[in-house]
Protein backbone atom coordinates (compact mmCIF):
# COMPACT_ATOMS: atom_id res chain seq x y z
CA UNK A 1 0.00 0.00 0.00
CA UNK A 2 2.94 2.32 0.47
CA UNK A 3 4.41 2.01 -2.61
CA UNK A 4 2.67 0.49 -5.96
CA UNK A 5 4.79 1.23 -8.96
CA UNK A 6 8.43 1.43 -8.94
CA UNK A 7 10.42 4.96 -9.08
CA UNK A 8 10.60 4.88 -12.58
CA UNK A 9 6.83 5.33 -12.85
CA UNK A 10 6.95 7.90 -9.42
CA UNK A 11 9.00 10.39 -11.46
CA UNK A 12 7.97 9.85 -15.25
CA UNK A 13 4.06 10.82 -13.36
CA UNK A 14 5.70 13.53 -11.87
CA UNK A 15 7.71 15.26 -15.05
CA UNK A 16 3.75 14.79 -16.35
CA UNK A 17 2.08 16.62 -13.80
CA UNK A 18 3.08 19.86 -14.93
CA UNK A 19 2.08 19.67 -18.64
CA UNK A 20 -0.87 18.40 -17.33
CA UNK A 21 -1.93 21.54 -15.15
CA UNK A 22 -0.27 23.97 -17.27
CA UNK A 23 -2.70 22.64 -19.72
CA UNK A 24 -5.35 22.44 -17.77
CA UNK A 25 -5.34 26.42 -16.37
CA UNK A 26 -4.75 27.37 -19.63
CA UNK A 27 -8.24 25.38 -20.86
CA UNK A 28 -9.62 27.35 -17.46
CA UNK A 29 -8.28 30.69 -18.15
CA UNK A 30 -9.05 30.77 -21.97
CA UNK A 31 -12.46 29.27 -21.63
CA UNK A 32 -14.34 32.51 -23.39
CA UNK A 33 -11.69 32.11 -26.30
CA UNK A 34 -11.56 28.54 -27.50
CA UNK A 35 -12.81 25.31 -26.64
CA UNK A 36 -12.96 24.67 -22.88
CA UNK A 37 -14.02 26.44 -20.02
CA UNK A 38 -14.32 25.94 -16.02
CA UNK A 39 -15.89 22.42 -15.94
CA UNK A 40 -13.55 20.93 -18.71
CA UNK A 41 -10.21 22.81 -17.37
CA UNK A 42 -11.17 21.34 -14.11
CA UNK A 43 -11.75 17.82 -14.97
CA UNK A 44 -7.87 17.91 -16.29
CA UNK A 45 -6.85 18.76 -13.50
CA UNK A 46 -8.28 16.48 -11.84
CA UNK A 47 -7.22 14.08 -14.20
CA UNK A 48 -3.36 14.80 -13.26
CA UNK A 49 -4.53 14.79 -9.49
CA UNK A 50 -5.49 11.38 -9.86
CA UNK A 51 -2.12 10.70 -11.91
CA UNK A 52 -0.44 11.49 -8.70
CA UNK A 53 -2.31 9.25 -6.72
CA UNK A 54 -2.38 6.02 -8.79
CA UNK A 55 1.37 6.54 -9.11
CA UNK A 56 2.29 7.42 -5.54
CA UNK A 57 0.15 4.83 -4.05
CA UNK A 58 -2.89 5.29 -2.11
CA UNK A 59 -1.96 6.65 1.11
CA UNK A 60 -0.75 9.86 -1.13
CA UNK A 61 -3.87 11.29 -0.27
CA UNK A 62 -3.58 10.91 3.11
CA UNK A 63 -1.01 14.05 3.00
CA UNK A 64 -3.77 16.35 1.64
CA UNK A 65 -5.65 17.81 4.57
CA UNK A 66 -9.25 18.02 3.97
CA UNK A 67 -9.67 21.62 5.08
CA UNK A 68 -7.85 22.93 1.83
CA UNK A 69 -10.11 20.96 -0.40
CA UNK A 70 -13.29 22.08 1.12
CA UNK A 71 -12.20 25.90 1.53
CA UNK A 72 -11.21 25.68 -1.87
CA UNK A 73 -14.52 24.82 -3.34
CA UNK A 74 -16.45 26.96 -0.57
CA UNK A 75 -14.43 29.73 -1.94
CA UNK A 76 -15.60 28.65 -5.41
CA UNK A 77 -19.49 28.31 -4.97
CA UNK A 78 -19.04 31.65 -2.66
CA UNK A 79 -17.41 34.02 -6.25
CA UNK A 80 -19.82 31.91 -8.46
CA UNK A 81 -22.69 33.51 -6.54
CA UNK A 82 -21.36 36.85 -5.65
CA UNK A 83 -19.97 37.38 -9.35
CA UNK A 84 -23.43 36.39 -10.43
CA UNK A 85 -25.41 38.77 -8.05
CA UNK A 86 -23.34 41.98 -9.26
CA UNK A 87 -25.87 42.83 -11.23
CA UNK A 88 -28.82 42.68 -9.02
CA UNK A 89 -29.78 45.96 -10.70
CA UNK A 90 -30.91 44.10 -13.76
CA UNK A 91 -31.60 40.85 -12.94
CA UNK A 92 -29.34 37.80 -11.42
CA UNK A 93 -26.89 36.72 -13.60
CA UNK A 94 -26.59 39.88 -15.74
CA UNK A 95 -23.06 40.55 -16.81
CA UNK A 96 -22.41 44.09 -15.47
CA UNK A 97 -18.93 44.00 -16.13
CA UNK A 98 -19.52 43.45 -19.34
CA UNK A 99 -22.74 45.69 -20.26
CA UNK A 100 -21.58 48.98 -18.41
CA UNK A 101 -17.26 48.26 -19.37
CA UNK A 102 -16.30 48.09 -16.10
CA UNK A 103 -13.90 45.19 -16.70
CA UNK A 104 -12.32 42.81 -18.76
CA UNK A 105 -14.45 45.17 -21.30
CA UNK A 106 -12.09 45.22 -24.29
CA UNK A 107 -13.63 43.96 -27.69
CA UNK A 108 -14.96 40.54 -28.61
CA UNK A 109 -11.70 38.45 -29.34
CA UNK A 110 -9.72 39.64 -27.05
CA UNK A 111 -8.06 38.10 -23.76
CA UNK A 112 -9.68 40.98 -21.12
CA UNK A 113 -12.94 40.51 -22.56
CA UNK A 114 -16.54 39.23 -21.59
CA UNK A 115 -17.18 41.03 -18.42
CA UNK A 116 -18.15 38.14 -15.34
CA UNK A 117 -17.36 34.79 -17.77
CA UNK A 118 -13.29 34.06 -16.99
CA UNK A 119 -13.75 34.89 -13.34
CA UNK A 120 -16.34 32.27 -13.78
CA UNK A 121 -14.61 30.23 -15.39
CA UNK A 122 -12.03 30.48 -12.65
CA UNK A 123 -14.28 30.07 -9.88
CA UNK A 124 -16.31 27.24 -11.64
CA UNK A 125 -12.86 25.57 -11.87
CA UNK A 126 -11.63 25.94 -8.48
CA UNK A 127 -15.01 24.03 -7.55
CA UNK A 128 -14.99 21.40 -9.98
CA UNK A 129 -11.01 20.89 -9.08
CA UNK A 130 -11.47 20.68 -5.29
CA UNK A 131 -15.30 18.58 -5.38
CA UNK A 132 -13.69 15.83 -7.90
CA UNK A 133 -10.26 15.60 -6.14
CA UNK A 134 -12.13 14.81 -3.01
CA UNK A 135 -14.76 12.69 -4.38
CA UNK A 136 -11.98 10.79 -5.41
CA UNK A 137 -9.40 11.09 -2.15
CA UNK A 138 -12.81 9.87 -0.11
CA UNK A 139 -12.89 6.57 -2.28
CA UNK A 140 -9.41 5.93 -2.37
CA UNK A 141 -8.82 6.18 1.32
CA UNK A 142 -11.93 3.83 2.02
CA UNK A 143 -11.55 0.95 3.75
CA UNK A 144 -7.40 2.04 4.76
CA UNK A 145 -8.20 2.92 8.33
CA UNK A 146 -9.59 0.19 9.83
CA UNK A 147 -7.73 -2.84 8.54
CA UNK B 1 -27.58 9.34 -39.35
CA UNK B 2 -25.60 6.38 -38.36
CA UNK B 3 -25.22 8.46 -35.12
CA UNK B 4 -28.96 8.29 -34.07
CA UNK B 5 -28.52 4.47 -34.54
CA UNK B 6 -25.69 4.26 -32.50
CA UNK B 7 -26.94 6.71 -29.94
CA UNK B 8 -30.27 4.49 -29.57
CA UNK B 9 -27.59 1.39 -29.54
CA UNK B 10 -25.73 2.53 -26.75
CA UNK B 11 -28.96 3.52 -24.56
CA UNK B 12 -30.72 0.91 -25.12
CA UNK B 13 -27.74 -1.52 -24.12
CA UNK B 14 -27.65 0.56 -20.95
CA UNK B 15 -30.59 -0.26 -20.17
CA UNK B 16 -30.51 -3.73 -20.61
CA UNK B 17 -27.56 -4.11 -19.13
CA UNK B 18 -29.18 -2.36 -16.04
CA UNK B 19 -32.30 -4.80 -15.79
CA UNK B 20 -30.25 -8.33 -16.80
CA UNK B 21 -27.25 -7.56 -14.45
CA UNK B 22 -26.79 -8.75 -10.81
CA UNK B 23 -23.55 -7.28 -9.92
CA UNK B 24 -24.48 -3.76 -8.65
CA UNK B 25 -21.08 -2.59 -10.00
CA UNK B 26 -22.28 -3.59 -13.16
CA UNK B 27 -25.30 -1.69 -13.36
CA UNK B 28 -23.48 1.36 -12.65
CA UNK B 29 -20.95 0.77 -15.71
CA UNK B 30 -24.68 0.34 -17.93
CA UNK B 31 -25.81 3.45 -16.48
CA UNK B 32 -22.70 5.24 -17.85
CA UNK B 33 -23.22 3.64 -20.95
CA UNK B 34 -26.49 5.01 -21.24
CA UNK B 35 -25.64 8.12 -20.08
CA UNK B 36 -22.84 8.06 -23.43
CA UNK B 37 -25.48 7.62 -25.29
CA UNK B 38 -28.10 10.41 -24.27
CA UNK B 39 -24.98 12.33 -24.80
CA UNK B 40 -24.35 11.57 -27.67
CA UNK B 41 -27.70 11.86 -29.30
CA UNK B 42 -28.18 15.37 -27.95
CA UNK B 43 -25.42 16.82 -29.84
CA UNK B 44 -25.89 14.76 -32.98
CA UNK B 45 -30.08 16.68 -32.92
CA UNK B 46 -27.76 19.99 -32.75
CA UNK B 47 -25.42 18.96 -35.77
CA UNK B 48 -25.64 21.08 -39.29
CA UNK B 49 -23.91 19.89 -42.09
CA UNK B 50 -20.44 21.17 -42.80
CA UNK B 51 -20.83 23.01 -39.84
CA UNK B 52 -17.90 24.13 -37.41
CA UNK B 53 -17.52 24.93 -33.42
CA UNK B 54 -19.65 27.65 -32.68
CA UNK B 55 -16.61 29.67 -31.65
CA UNK B 56 -15.63 33.17 -33.04
CA UNK B 57 -12.26 33.03 -32.77
CA UNK B 58 -10.70 32.15 -35.90
CA UNK B 59 -13.95 32.03 -37.57
CA UNK B 60 -13.89 31.68 -41.28
CA UNK B 61 -17.62 32.14 -42.50
CA UNK B 62 -19.85 29.19 -42.98
CA UNK B 63 -22.50 27.20 -41.08
CA UNK B 64 -22.15 26.80 -37.35
CA UNK B 65 -23.23 23.95 -35.31
CA UNK B 66 -26.22 24.13 -32.66
CA UNK B 67 -24.21 25.83 -28.86
CA UNK B 68 -27.29 24.92 -27.09
CA UNK B 69 -27.22 21.35 -26.97
CA UNK B 70 -23.82 21.62 -26.24
CA UNK B 71 -24.23 23.95 -23.26
CA UNK B 72 -26.83 21.43 -22.05
CA UNK B 73 -25.18 18.02 -22.34
CA UNK B 74 -21.89 20.23 -20.51
CA UNK B 75 -24.53 20.60 -17.99
CA UNK B 76 -25.40 16.87 -18.36
CA UNK B 77 -21.46 15.08 -17.98
CA UNK B 78 -20.68 16.86 -14.63
CA UNK B 79 -24.17 15.46 -13.35
CA UNK B 80 -23.66 12.37 -14.47
CA UNK B 81 -20.13 12.14 -12.55
CA UNK B 82 -21.80 13.51 -10.23
CA UNK B 83 -23.92 10.56 -10.12
CA UNK B 84 -21.61 8.12 -10.34
CA UNK B 85 -19.92 9.43 -7.53
CA UNK B 86 -22.75 9.13 -5.08
CA UNK B 87 -23.26 5.71 -7.06
CA UNK B 88 -19.99 4.38 -6.15
CA UNK B 89 -20.16 5.43 -2.85
CA UNK B 90 -23.52 3.93 -1.76
CA UNK B 91 -22.48 0.87 -3.70
CA UNK B 92 -19.27 0.70 -0.78
CA UNK B 93 -21.11 0.72 1.83
CA UNK B 94 -23.62 -1.81 0.46
CA UNK B 95 -20.12 -4.14 0.03
CA UNK B 96 -19.28 -3.42 3.48
CA UNK B 97 -22.93 -3.66 4.88
CA UNK B 98 -23.72 -6.95 3.65
CA UNK B 99 -20.93 -8.65 2.02
CA UNK B 100 -21.77 -8.92 -1.30
CA UNK B 101 -22.69 -7.01 -4.64
CA UNK B 102 -25.85 -9.82 -6.03
CA UNK B 103 -28.79 -7.91 -6.03
CA UNK B 104 -30.87 -10.07 -5.17
CA UNK B 105 -29.19 -11.07 -2.06
CA UNK B 106 -30.04 -7.56 -1.17
CA UNK B 107 -33.94 -8.15 -0.31
CA UNK B 108 -33.50 -9.30 3.09
CA UNK B 109 -32.92 -6.69 5.86
CA UNK B 110 -29.90 -7.30 8.28
CA UNK B 111 -29.49 -5.42 11.50
CA UNK C 1 -40.17 -12.09 -9.52
CA UNK C 2 -38.10 -13.29 -12.93
CA UNK C 3 -41.46 -12.89 -14.77
CA UNK C 4 -42.24 -9.18 -13.37
CA UNK C 5 -38.42 -8.69 -14.20
CA UNK C 6 -38.64 -10.04 -18.03
CA UNK C 7 -41.76 -8.13 -18.06
CA UNK C 8 -40.14 -4.55 -17.01
CA UNK C 9 -37.08 -5.17 -19.12
CA UNK C 10 -39.33 -5.77 -22.24
CA UNK C 11 -41.91 -2.97 -21.63
CA UNK C 12 -38.34 -0.38 -20.98
CA UNK C 13 -37.09 -1.32 -24.33
CA UNK C 14 -40.43 -0.61 -25.96
CA UNK C 15 -40.16 2.66 -24.51
CA UNK C 16 -36.90 3.49 -25.77
CA UNK C 17 -37.87 2.21 -29.14
CA UNK C 18 -40.71 4.44 -29.00
CA UNK C 19 -38.75 7.43 -28.24
CA UNK C 20 -36.34 6.63 -30.87
CA UNK C 21 -39.28 6.21 -33.50
CA UNK C 22 -40.61 9.18 -32.60
CA UNK C 23 -37.45 11.50 -32.76
CA UNK C 24 -36.62 9.90 -36.04
CA UNK C 25 -39.61 11.10 -37.81
CA UNK C 26 -39.18 14.07 -36.61
CA UNK C 27 -39.09 16.87 -39.91
CA UNK C 28 -37.11 19.37 -37.16
CA UNK C 29 -34.16 17.47 -36.18
CA UNK C 30 -35.47 13.73 -37.43
CA UNK C 31 -33.22 10.98 -39.05
CA UNK C 32 -34.01 11.86 -42.38
CA UNK C 33 -33.15 15.48 -41.79
CA UNK C 34 -29.85 14.89 -40.17
CA UNK C 35 -27.98 18.08 -40.41
CA UNK C 36 -30.28 19.55 -42.54
CA UNK C 37 -33.22 20.94 -40.14
CA UNK C 38 -36.22 22.85 -41.50
CA UNK C 39 -35.61 26.45 -41.62
CA UNK C 40 -38.73 26.91 -40.26
CA UNK C 41 -39.13 25.37 -36.66
CA UNK C 42 -38.76 27.11 -33.52
CA UNK C 43 -35.08 25.32 -33.10
CA UNK C 44 -33.42 27.15 -35.99
CA UNK C 45 -34.79 30.66 -34.66
CA UNK C 46 -33.00 30.22 -31.47
CA UNK C 47 -30.09 28.81 -33.26
CA UNK C 48 -29.92 31.96 -35.38
CA UNK C 49 -30.72 34.18 -32.47
CA UNK C 50 -27.76 32.37 -30.15
CA UNK C 51 -25.24 32.75 -33.12
CA UNK C 52 -25.64 36.41 -34.01
CA UNK C 53 -26.31 37.75 -30.44
CA UNK C 54 -24.41 35.90 -28.15
CA UNK C 55 -21.12 36.99 -28.38
CA UNK C 56 -22.65 40.87 -28.21
CA UNK C 57 -24.73 39.60 -25.26
CA UNK C 58 -21.67 38.45 -22.99
CA UNK C 59 -18.92 39.23 -24.68
CA UNK C 60 -17.16 35.44 -24.91
CA UNK C 61 -16.02 34.51 -28.43
CA UNK C 62 -16.85 30.70 -27.40
CA UNK C 63 -20.68 30.87 -27.93
CA UNK C 64 -21.12 27.54 -25.93
CA UNK C 65 -19.25 29.09 -22.77
CA UNK C 66 -21.76 32.34 -23.03
CA UNK C 67 -24.45 29.95 -23.07
CA UNK C 68 -23.50 28.24 -19.92
CA UNK C 69 -22.01 30.99 -17.93
CA UNK C 70 -24.39 34.12 -19.18
CA UNK C 71 -27.47 33.27 -20.93
CA UNK C 72 -28.43 29.94 -19.26
CA UNK C 73 -26.49 30.87 -15.75
CA UNK C 74 -29.40 29.49 -13.76
CA UNK C 75 -28.36 25.83 -15.63
CA UNK C 76 -24.56 26.53 -14.17
CA UNK C 77 -26.07 27.10 -10.93
CA UNK C 78 -27.84 24.36 -10.35
CA UNK C 79 -25.31 22.47 -11.51
CA UNK C 80 -22.85 23.68 -9.35
CA UNK C 81 -25.69 22.73 -6.06
CA UNK C 82 -25.90 19.21 -7.70
CA UNK C 83 -22.00 18.93 -7.65
CA UNK C 84 -21.77 20.67 -4.27
CA UNK C 85 -24.12 18.32 -2.62
CA UNK C 86 -22.90 14.91 -4.36
CA UNK C 87 -19.62 15.18 -3.21
CA UNK C 88 -20.99 15.81 0.42
CA UNK C 89 -23.09 12.74 0.20
CA UNK C 90 -20.15 10.56 -1.06
CA UNK C 91 -18.13 12.16 1.50
CA UNK C 92 -20.90 11.51 4.64
CA UNK C 93 -21.27 8.02 3.06
CA UNK C 94 -17.23 7.38 3.07
CA UNK C 95 -15.98 9.49 6.04
CA UNK C 96 -14.22 7.27 8.72
CA UNK C 97 -16.40 4.40 9.58
CA UNK C 98 -18.79 5.25 7.07
CA UNK C 99 -22.75 4.63 7.55
CA UNK C 100 -23.48 2.57 10.52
Amino acid sequence: MTRTFSRIVETVADFFLIFIIVFGIYIITHGHLTPGGGFQGGVVLAAGILLLLVAHGFSFARKIPEELLSDLEAIGGIAFILLASLGFGQSFFYNILWHEKLAFAEQVGRFFSGGAIPLMNLSVGLKVVAGITSGMFALSLFGGEES
Amino acid sequence: MMVYLTAFALIMLGIAGMLFRRNLLKIIMALSVADSGAYLLLIAIGYRSGGTAPILTGYEGGPMVDPLPQALVLTAIVIGVCVLIMAVSLVVNVYRHYGTLDVSELRRLRG
Amino acid sequence: MNTIRSILAVSALLVILFTFILISFNPGYGLFSFGHPEEKSWRIALYKYYIENGANLSGGANIVTDIVFDLRGYDTLGEATVLFTAIAGALALLRRGGAK
